[in-house]
């Protein structure tokens, strides 16, 4: 086994993590980060014959860590890598033929195997979610809803189906849209979520939608709140995209139901105290007088021509901000393993870390 | 009734313990089985001819509890709501005391109607000693006043003194008042250690104060009952050792109710005695033990605060205002750890009497470096005008999430969290699992600890400029710094010297009639006040402490 060694060390330097990485988001516009991080790391596996369990979860250790810096919001990447480490050492401790004492290559062969079958599970798990999640939207009700989230939208898609279940649901949707304006990138880029839009109206849904400013405006006309998330703490917060903790805070002043959608491996052990606790640095709120806007506005225009250095410098808002929205707020999340209360979350942690 | 197999330890449970207290609890089972309420005047050292009517039914009585309860607990453990029960039994019980005394020195008119309420009970007919025959009968609610007033007649000095005496336990707290907490030694039972005995007291001093401390003091103490111990012939170490260690439970209890960490770590403790295969020898199952008790106190304990004191400390950032209550360690240590990080952060201590645990925490932590602020909790809302955070510290977390602690802890949290600013400030729980417990507190009043109010009354009188001399120091030395006082006034040091000595208005409160201090030890936070619990198994929800207590008792 030793003689493995220098290839190994040869082998995994090209691997680039966060290329692999970034490159199963961009290829596949289905996948979550959590499994993309999943996908990586497995990959990264394959690539690395690496000989021993200690060798493994070192390798595995040293790629999440600096997979987790060199994305700017690792919180739900790290559901995924932290599922996926947490899975490896148990099937490791496990006693018999793939524990420590078995042949390493078989258990090696047992994890990649495992971990594939992992991975479309956790694909799948949209379509259980959608199962779940239908009897949530009533005929005739009005449902609102924000952002891009992709469970969301098959969960709409699938009760507006006439093949889902014994008939379509007839019902409405509110669907906010965040302004794109502050994206100096592509200004005139369509807002998040707009594909949602296209879909449901495409299947006869009627779909209104308004900026996010009218949302307390158009609450009274709506039902139900049904929001996605990027990953569930374990309080039973959820971290989503900026804008879902006001659409909480209303919905709860105006006693409508706020839903949450998400895959129960998005669940992650981050505990945040608040809107400022999350392990993620945003520059949201960004004090500036004249004079700091003038000298900006200046380095701006003399790095114009050096292309790359522009972006984000001087963006009012950005659009990959994310905020948190207390367990209180939350009326029930809607996961593949069942409708939970807030409170449940941490139980199923639990259950997957002891 | 005696049942050895049940784990838990209850403090009326002893059986050595007063005739008082022994036949004070079958009455309430009585009171509980037939949901009568009994005069108090009948249970204690009383006359002897009702006592002894009342044995019969006693025995009945207690059988009939044991045979009921199937899960052998029924006679050592009151449940939260028969402990309720029993209070209100003893409330209706004394008012109808009461009434009677009113009716018995009034007109004879009131007695008869009393008489007249019994529902299908003829009360008239009974003689003056029927009635306690009526309380094996079972019948007649409302009979009572009538019985108690045939009674009282022989009794009335007695139960005039008693009722003095029972005034000064304040009502709606009457379960919680047990036996008196030991005073010496004298009397504990011959099996008791010396290690034990001296624990008990330094436990009813406070010496050994906090649910940790306590914890860990009574698991050193027992390894060396453990080491001290030889199994006598005809018995098996693991059989013997499970009721020697009883008695000490039985003692440590006396001094001090135990507490939800004690339990724990006792029940544990007990259960690897009980596991100990017989056939293994005694040196050895000894050593096994001794070694079960250091792994269960650095596992639980040592290593479980630290754990806890890294991941709280995480959760301290530059800039912090920490208000904390009262003296934790495991909030000492969290703070302390989070200074040695290099946080900038300042820490408000919220201390209460009569204890005053917050003191010794701000001079470690002013020692140690840190910024510390000091007040009292009558200062709560200046203090929590600028915290960004609350640490608690936990004597137990119930199963419905609520934290039982210190009392004046609630007060800390609802403060925060109901703060006139708006901005919700978050309360962090440090607890280990070892204090989770499966009961479940929905108030403060069923399940509590009641110390000695006379702690209430002793206060050292802060030194007076405007005042008289100290009249200690006014009458002994005169020639050390009596120089221009004394001889400035002596005569009204004279006159003021009883009020000063007593020291406070308080002290023979036990006289003063209308007067009843209360001195209890714990309070309960409601689980939407507390935002996190940090224990050594991870960050927790309150909703999550019944699962991982589950989890962390079946490991």
């Amino acid at each position: 086994m030793a003689t493995a060694d220098p290839r190994t060390s040869k082998a995994s330097e090209p691997f680039d993590i966060v290329a692999t990485y970034n490159d199963l988001l961009r290829s596949d516009p289905d996948l979550t980060m959590p499994i993309a991080a999943i996908e990586a790391l497995v990959l990264l596996l394959t690539h690395s014959p690496s000989s021993t369990i200690s060798e493994t979860l070192d390798l595995l250790e040293k790629s999440t860590a600096h997979l987790k810096k060199s994305i700017p919001n690792p919180i739900g990447l790290s559901a995924g890598t932290d599922l996926f480490q947490r899975y490896l050492i148990t099937t490791l401790q496990r006693p018999g033929q793939l524990g420590p004492a078995g042949d390493f290559n078989a258990i090696r062969a047992h994890l990649l195997s495992n971990s594939r079958l992992f991975i479309r599970r956790a694909k799948e798990s949209r379509d259980k979610i959608a199962a779940f999640g239908r009897g949530f939207v009533r005929d005739g009700s009005t449902v609102l809803t924000n952002g891009g989230s992709r469970v969301v939208a098959s969960l709409l898609q699938q009760a507006a189906d006439e093949k889902g279940g014994p008939s379509a649901v007839r019902f409405n949707v509110i669907y906010v849209l965040s302004s794109p304006k502050g994206d100096i990138e592509s200004p005139t880029a369509e807002p998040e979520g707009m594909e949602t839009v296209r879909a449901l109206r495409a299947k006869g849904v009627p779909v209104a939608t308004i900026p996010e400013s009218a949302v307390a405006y158009s609450l009274g006309k709506a039902d139900v709140v049904i929001v996605g998330a990027e990953g569930v703490v374990e309080n039973g917060g959820i971290v989503s995209r900026m804008g879902t903790y006001q659409i909480g805070l209303l919905a709860k002043a105006m006693g409508k139901p706020f839903y949450v959608v998400a895959e129960s491996h998005k669940f992650v052990r981050v505990y945040p105290l608040g809107q400022y606790d999350l392990p993620i640095e945003q520059h949201v709120i960004d004090f500036k007088t004249q004079e700091e806007v003038d000298t900006a506005k200046q380095q701006q225009s003399n790095s114009a021509n050096s292309p790359g250095t522009t972006q984000g410098l001087n963006s009012e808002f950005h659009p990959d901000a994310v905020d948190f929205t207390p367990p209180h707020l939350i009326s029930a999340l809607i996961t593949d393993s069942g409708v939970l209360t807030p409170s449940a979350v941490s139980e199923e942690l639990i259950k997957i870390w002891f | 009734m005696a049942n050895t197999a049940d784990p838990t330890l209850n403090p009326v449970s002893a059986p050595p313990a007063a005739p008082e207290s022994a036949s004070k609890k079958t009455n309430a089972q009585m009171e509980q089985s037939q949901s009568q309420p009994q005069p108090q005047g009948q249970k204690a050292p009383k006359p002897a001819k009702p006592a002894k009517q009342q044995q019969p039914a006693k025995d009945k009585n207690a059988a009939a509890a044991a045979a009921a309860s199937a899960d052998g607990a029924g006679s050592d453990k009151l449940s939260p709501a028969e402990l309720k029960k029993k209070a209100k039994a003893e409330k209706a019980a004394r008012r109808a005391r009461e009434r009677a005394d009113r009716e018995q020195t009034g007109a004879g008119g009131g007695g008869a109607a009393a008489s007249g309420q019994g529902p299908g009970t003829p009360a008239g007919k009974k003689g003056p000693d029927a009635g306690a025959a009526a309380a094996a009968s079972g019948k007649g609610q409302k009979g009572i006043p009538r019985r108690g007033s045939a009674q009282t007649v022989p009794q009335n000095g007695a139960a005039e003194a008693k009722k003095k005496q029972e005034d000064k336990k304040v009502a709606v707290f009457g379960h919680l008042y047990g036996q008196q907490r030991r005073t010496t030694v004298a009397g504990a039972g011959k099996e008791v250690h010396p290690a034990v005995l001296a624990l008990g007291l330094q436990m009813r001093d406070y010496v050994v104060c906090g649910s940790s401390a306590r914890c860990v003091a009574t698991l050193l103490a027992f390894k060396r009952v453990i080491e001290a111990y030889t199994t006598p012939m005809g018995t098996s170490l693991s059989r013997h050792l499970t009721t020697h260690l009883s008695h000490q439970i039985t003692y440590l209890s006396t001094c001090r109710p135990l507490s939800i960490s004690q339990g724990n770590a006792i029940r544990a403790l007990k259960l690897a005695i009980s596991s100990i295969d017989p056939s293994v020898p005694e040196a050895q199952a000894k050593s096994t033990l001794c070694e079960f008790i250091d792994t269960f106190i650095s596992e639980k304990i040592t290593v479980a605060d630290q754990v806890i004191a890294g991941s709280a400390a995480q959760k301290i950032k530059d800039g912090d205002v920490v208000v904390t209550f009262a003296g934790s360690s495991i909030v000492k240590q969290t703070l302390l750890t989070a200074f040695k990080q290099g946080k900038k952060f300042r820490v408000s201590i919220i201390d209460s009497r009569p204890l005053f645990e917050g003191k010794n925490l701000a001079r470690t932590l002013a020692n140690a470096g840190l910024e510390v602020q000091y007040s009292l909790i009558n200062g709560i809302s200046h203090a929590i005008k600028d915290a960004t955070k609350v640490f608690l510290g936990a004597h137990a977390m119930t199963s419905n999430g609520r934290l039982y602690s210190r009392v004046g802890t609630a007060l800390v949290a609802m403060s925060a969290k109901e703060r006139a600013g708006g901005v919700e400030i978050p309360v962090i729980v440090c607890c280990e699992t070892v204090k989770f417990t499966d009961r479940v507190a929905l108030d403060s009043i069923v399940v509590n600890e009641i110390a000695d109010a006379d702690e209430l009354v002793v206060t050292e009188a802060p030194h007076q400029l405007t005042d008289l001399p100290d009249p200690a120091a006014a009458a002994q030395p005169e020639p050390k710094k009596g120089g221009k006082t004394a001889a400035s006034n002596p005569s009204p040091a004279e006159s003021n010297t009883a009020s000063k000595k007593d020291g406070s208005p308080l002290t023979d409160w036990r006289d003063t009639p209308n007067l009843q201090l209360l001195n209890i030890m714990y309070d309960v936070t409601p689980a939407e006040y507390v935002d996190m619990v940090v224990t050594e198994m991870g960050s927790l929800p309150p909703s999550a402490v019944p699962i991982v207590h589950r989890m962390s008792t079946n490991l």
